[in-house]
């Protein structure tokens, strides 16, 4: 990575209203964030620092912490089950990220354009994203009827497959949690998708056009490219967001059957909020902190790299 | 400002807030103020029929004795609030809630030892109940106030139609398990029904609890109580083995479990019985109303737990009055611990159709037919009575249901498992949980 510094322009006889403006009043952008960081101060930033303080300590709400040092830390990083969580959040980060982000694309090229039809689609393919994720577990609970009577075994029933059982057995639970993140997931990919594609120059299209090129041929090398930042910006959400994958887990398996689909964010509930030990749940809770910056970070210097 | 300045201050707020997430505290003597009203909290649906059935009980307190009680309920995450409550050293003066949560409200120091001599009637407690009030240390950490069992519910028409009797033991129940789940006793001509509703969901240990019923009727345990107090792990005992065999094979071999258990925690559990998928249940006495209303009382019966290799023993559960610790009226908080337990607090707590929070009475003196008029009431009390076991009082008795739920859901969810080499690594993680707690046998 290389720094360029770069001289300040020579003053100009700007007049002193300008310059103030430039330089002066630099609390006014602040005031304008002001009512956000507050809030993000209050709910986020002082418990993010608590869960640090907390998980050096044995935590006793009433008695008084009592300071552990990494003990929380060698005994979650020793356990088989954080182990076992942890392999299980990559994968479906992996697998949600991948798949929402192929499935939002191809929904992307096929709704882009402007007319009225068009925008209704892409608000009703929206849907998934709008509704809560309780609801989403609770409908998809239902499709997974483990018996030829439930909607996905007929569905697959169709082509001669199954009766599968889907969130009840471990071989397929965690790919059934994954179809349904991605079933949520790649609408809002399709949008971001969207929005970039709405940035990408038509003159290269009708260029390649021009060219003699396939649709294939431009989607290989005027679409993708235009796509990088936005890939990039997507990789990072979706890779966030398969990290801290919860709610459809918890809802749809509990980390069942067997284990097959616990993950860190339900791990960490089941020490901290089910069985009380709070000190371990958050040293959970900072490894998984600490593993989602260097994600970013890393997806970051990549761009830099790739841009410099 | 420059980068260093702007480091060290980011350093700055940093420690600082570091510093604010560390407390420290202890429990202290709070002066007393014998006027102070009572803040309780009750672990029920905020305006549900539980908080109806607390605020009558308050209410009646209060006109009994002239004190003030603020009943607030709440259900969602009650532990974790109780904890933030703790925090702030503002404990409520009064919790109401599961029997099972004595350990770990000893364990944080948040409720204070009960002196059974300033509670009166104390001594009309029925033995089970009082014991499952002391931890192991053998002191009394919490007041009964209501108790419960757990009974076998029968789809009566179904049994009737495929001709068979009432299942006394678990040779019986199989085979009417069977025979709901092959011979269509709904008549639908399809072959969804199934002949016992399981709730094998690990969600809050529900898979254990469950089977607690089956484990302890089979002579099995999850963990073995040693002549000096300390623990060892009992699941792969030859005792614990069969029963979990048994129970294993209605799912994998038999199939009379209904599909999806694995994932099903209770409600989803109560509708299949509901909706008649499921011909049988083992459950507490707090589903009849719900039943009564969905079903008709007159489509399912209650009869007691079948009797496994060692006998009938079902799971006992109940809620106590806990007094917590820093209250500034320690002398309401034994007062209304008394009346909960009296006579007219278990009358009050048991009467109304729905809106009741004594399932059946602590008090020895109380017979429950004098107010529920229902014969379906006295097998509860009768199986409570002959044949039901509480969850040992250890401190953290949590991570044993779940990591034993874990197992269990596994073992119903994954029929080639092998169900000797999947017990003796729950013991082993057993084994580890109680070292943990400070209770493990050497």
């Amino acid at each position: 990575m290389t720094a360029s510094v770069k001289t300040p322009p020579p003053p100009t006889a700007s007049t002193g209203w300008t310059r103030r403006r430039r330089i002066g009043q630099w609390w006014v952008p602040w005031l304008f964030l002001a009512p956000a960081l507050i809030l993000f101060l209050y709910f986020k930033f002082i418990p993010m620092a608590q869960a640090v303080s907390m998980s050096v300590q044995e935590v006793r709400p009433y008695l008084g912490n009592t300071w552990v040092g990494a003990a929380n830390y060698a005994e979650i990083l020793t356990s088989e089950s954080f182990r076992s969580a942890t392999w299980n959040t990559i994968l479906l980060a992996i697998g949600q990220t991948g798949g929402s982000m192929a499935l939002g694309f191809g929904l992307a090229l096929l709704v882009e354009g402007q007319t009225r039809k068009l925008s209704f689609i892409r608000s009703a393919a929206f849907l998934p994203v709008v509704v809560p994720m309780a609801v989403v577990a609770e409908l998809w609970r239902i499709m997974y009827h483990p018996t030829s009577e439930g909607l996905m075994n007929q569905v697959i029933g169709l082509i001669g497959l199954g009766p599968s059982g889907f969130i009840n057995h471990p071989d397929t639970s965690l790919g059934s949690i994954m179809l349904t993140g991605i079933w949520r997931g790649a609408p809002y990919d399709m949008m971001i998708f969207l929005a970039g594609l709405a940035g990408i120059d038509r003159g290269l299209y009708e260029a390649a056009t021009v060219d003699g090129a396939s649709t294939k041929q431009r989607i290989l090398h005027v679409t993708l490219p235009g796509l990088r930042p936005v890939f990039a910006i997507l990789f990072v959400l979706a890779a966030v967001r398969g990290f801290r994958s919860f709610t459809e887990v918890f809802l749809l398996t509990n980390g069942g059957p067997n284990g097959s689909t616990e993950v860190v964010m339900t791990l960490i509930y089941k020490l901290g909020l089910e069985q009380n030990r709070l000190g371990v749940g958050s040293a959970g809770a900072v490894l998984l902190f600490v593993a989602t910056l260097v994600l970013t970070i890393c997806v970051q210097l990549l761009r830099r790299r790739r841009s410099a | 400002m420059s980068r260093s300045p702007k480091l060290i201050a980011a350093i700055a707020g940093m420690t600082a807030l570091l510093v604010a997430g560390c407390s420290t505290g202890g429990a202290e003597k709070v002066a007393q103020d014998p006027n102070a009203p009572l803040e309780l909290w009750a672990r029920t649906t905020p305006g549900g029929d539980g908080e109806k059935g607390m605020k009558k009980l308050a209410a009646a307190f209060e006109q009994a004795t002239g004190q003030k009680v603020e009943v607030t309920a709440i259900f969602d995450d009650f532990e974790t609030k109780l904890s933030q409550r703790a925090a702030q050293k503002d404990l409520p003066d009064i919790v109401m809630n599961d029997s099972s949560q004595l350990g770990t409200m000893v364990t944080q120091g948040i409720v204070r030892e009960v002196n059974l001599a300033a509670i009166k009637g104390s001594d009309q407690l029925l033995q089970p109940a009082l014991d499952a009030a002391k931890s192991g240390d053998g002191k009394t950490y919490g007041v009964p106030y209501s108790a419960q069992a757990a009974a076998l519910l029968i789809r009566k028409d179904w049994r009737q139609k495929v001709g068979q009797p009432v299942p006394t033991n678990w040779d019986q129940l199989a085979t009417l398990a069977k025979a709901f789940t092959t011979e269509d006793p709904d008549g639908n001509g399809k072959p969804d029904t199934y002949g016992l509703a399981v709730p094998g969901s690990t969600k809050r240990g529900y898979a254990s609890w469950y089977f607690s019923n089956f484990l302890w009727a089979g002579g099995g345990d999850f963990i073995a109580k040693q002549a000096d107090g300390s623990y060892k792990p009992a699941m792969s005992t030859p005792e614990s083995v069969a029963a979990t065999k048994w129970f294993r094979d209605l799912a994998c071999t038999s199939k009379v479990v209904q599909p999806g258990a694995a994932t099903m925690d209770t409600p989803p559990t109560n509708e299949t019985f509901e909706a008649g998928r499921t011909g049988m249940y083992v459950v507490g006495p707090y589903l009849l109303a719900r039943f009564d209303k969905a079903l008709g009382k007159d489509k399912y019966e209650v009869v007691p737990a079948p009797k496994g290799p060692k006998d009938a023993t079902v799971l006992a559960e109940g809620g106590s009055v806990y007094l917590m610790a820093g209250s500034a009226n320690e002398a309401a908080q034994d007062k209304f611990a008394s009346f909960a337990i009296s006579p007219e607090g278990q009358k009050i707590g048991m009467e109304g159709e729905k809106a009741f929070i004594v399932q059946l009475p602590v008090n020895k003196t109380v017979d429950i037919a004098t107010v529920r008029n229902d014969p379906r009431w006295k097998v509860y009390a009768d199986a409570y009575r002959d044949g039901s076991r509480y969850a040992p009082s250890i401190p953290n008795w949590t991570p044993v249901r779940q990591t034993t739920a874990d197992t269990i859901n596994a073992l119903i969810a994954d029929c080639g498992l092998d169900l000797n080499a999947e017990l003796t690594k729950l013991d082993q993680k057993l084994g580890e949980t109680l070292s943990q707690q400070g209770i493990g046998a050497s």
